[in-house]
């Protein structure tokens, strides 16, 4: 009786063992794209609260917005990865207003491409993972006449799924800024560049 | 014993193509790989075969010993030198047309579809079924041209379905009744799948962004819709351009404020539109390729 006592408790201890090791997996692999659905959630909430629609609504709305992505993207990761080996011809402090300047860039470019969408359905899909480290998170906006797939690409850092780039019908948006940036860059020097975001980034 | 050796060296060519096909195969996003090779690339590997090499590569998970600061420049690196690009002999020409294109949008097409919007939201639906029907051969075609088979097959059974019981395509039964979904093809794209570059870049009038290639690929669309066949006893030209033009003005109507967008979140518009049809065009080729 005690023999079988001790078996059933080191049975009931090696399956708490096995229990432990499996179960976190599936758990761990849905946290990047609950992250991400989190984050669009909230970054729709806004765009969708009526008290907020009004133009004079605009600021709280940005900053609200500024709140949410400031979690949700890695800007240093996205600045560097869109600039790519024009990076390293940015001293310090240039590439330290950069990440600001081209933060701003993107928080309005976010916004404004979900904004187009704030009325459809968005359904998230399914995650890929790219690497050890990255993931591609993928959701689709149902429109009435078409889908449009977004993806979020992510990056693991400091214990958080971060967005380094996000990918729309193909087009991704960091590749599409770093084409744009390296037109300027070919023939003028990187303050122009900063001049040139400065002006964007005021502008709106 | 040259047998063994011949069987050994045969043995480790295939355990190569072993680890590298799964990597072909699983990988959904070839796209992905390509924008920005490098580091990511070999990341993709890495998960997909990594049964396969856990054990017997040793350089398996040097990408995770870098810093994420070397990894990001010279995942960028790469990306920077070889992102896709396309060739614009006729830049000049191009930017004249797309500040044609631009003005056309805000000046003609924006406000018709803006006061077209009152059409109630159903039949404007309506219309987009009907219109997107009328190019399911063009898309069986295509898709058979790039031996997607079953693409094929699920746009014959769509164009079968929606002609008969959504009525000449007035709803998608297919696909609300049936969960058949739509895939897209084009003669561009069945160009591209062959191998043909885009040839240099092109803005065309109304069309907006395309390429030597696509251009071509829209003349191939067009010798595919069925409209093109109705002689000029049942529809004139003119009132097929009047068609076209009611297709264009419905299919805005749903996306207002997509281009506005886009220009406004852009530096250089000319430049950034060029390079997101280049992006997404190259995307629709490699999808073709499954």
């Amino acid at each position: 009786m005690n023999f079988k006592e001790e078996l059933k408790k080191k049975y009931f201890v090696i399956m708490s063992f096995i229990i432990c090791l499996i179960c976190p997996v599936p758990v761990l692999a849905g946290v990047p794209l609950d992250t991400v659905k989190g984050h669009a959630d909230k970054v729709l909430d806004v765009l969708r609260d009526p008290a907020l629609k009004a133009e004079s609504a605009k600021k709280t709305k940005k900053e609200k917005i500024r709140a949410i992505s400031e979690n949700m993207f890695d800007f240093a990761e996205l600045s560097k990865r869109t600039l790519a080996n024009n990076w390293k011809k940015l001293n310090p402090e240039q590439q330290k207003e950069f990440i600001s300047l081209y933060t701003s860039l993107l928080e309005d470019a976010y916004a404004n491409k979900i904004l187009a969408y704030r009325d459809e359905k968005i359904t998230f899909t399914k995650e890929v993972p790219l690497s050890a480290k990255t993931v591609e998170v993928r959701s689709t906006v149902l429109r009435k006449t078409t889908e449009i797939p977004i993806y979020y690409r992510v990056i693991m850092r400091d214990g958080s799924w971060r967005v380094y780039d996000v990918v729309i019908e193909g087009v991704s948006l960091i590749n599409n800024y770093r084409t744009q940036f390296k037109e300027i860059l070919a023939d003028k020097p990187s303050e122009s560049l900063l001049e040139t975001l400065r002006k964007k980034v005021g502008k709106s | 014993m040259k047998n063994a050796r011949i069987l050994l060296v045969s043995l480790l060519l295939l355990l190569g193509l072993a680890s590298t096909l799964p990597a072909a195969e699983v990988l959904p996003v070839p796209e992905a790989a390509v924008q920005s090779p490098g580091v990511e690339a070999a990341g993709n590997e890495q998960v997909t075969t990594l049964k396969l090499q856990e054990e017997t590569s040793p350089d398996a998970g040097t990408a995770e010993v870098q810093s994420p600061v070397d990894e990001s420049i010279d995942n960028g690196e790469i990306a920077g030198d070889e992102g896709p690009g396309i060739s614009d002999p006729l830049a000049p020409l191009n930017k004249a047309m797309f500040t044609v294109n631009d003005k056309l949008y805000f000046w003609v097409l924006k406000p018709v579809a803006q006061g077209y919007a009152y059409v109630p939201e159903d039949f404007r639906i309506v219309f987009s079924n009907i219109y997107d029907n009328l190019w399911a051969p063009s898309r069986i075609l295509n898709n058979l041209l790039q031996l997607r088979l079953k693409g094929a097959g699920n746009e014959l059974v769509r164009f079968v379905l929606n002609s008969v019981v959504g009525i000449a395509g007035c709803g998608d039964a297919a696909r609300d009744a049936f969960g058949i979904n739509k895939q897209e093809a084009d003669f561009g794209q069945t160009l591209g799948h062959y191998g043909i570059g885009h040839g240099f870049y092109l803005v065309l009038p109304v069309f907006g962004p395309s390429s030597l290639r696509d251009g071509v690929g829209l003349i191939g669309d067009q010798l595919m819709y069925p409209l093109t066949y109705v002689g000029s006893s049942h529809l004139t030209l003119e009132q097929k351009a009047e068609i076209a033009a009611h297709e264009k003005v419905n299919d805005t109507s749903f996306r207002i404020g997509d281009y506005e967008s886009f220009k406004e979140s852009a530096i250089d518009p000319y430049i950034a539109m060029r390079d997101a049809f280049v992006q997404h065009r190259k995307k629709k080729v490699d999808e073709s390729k499954h």
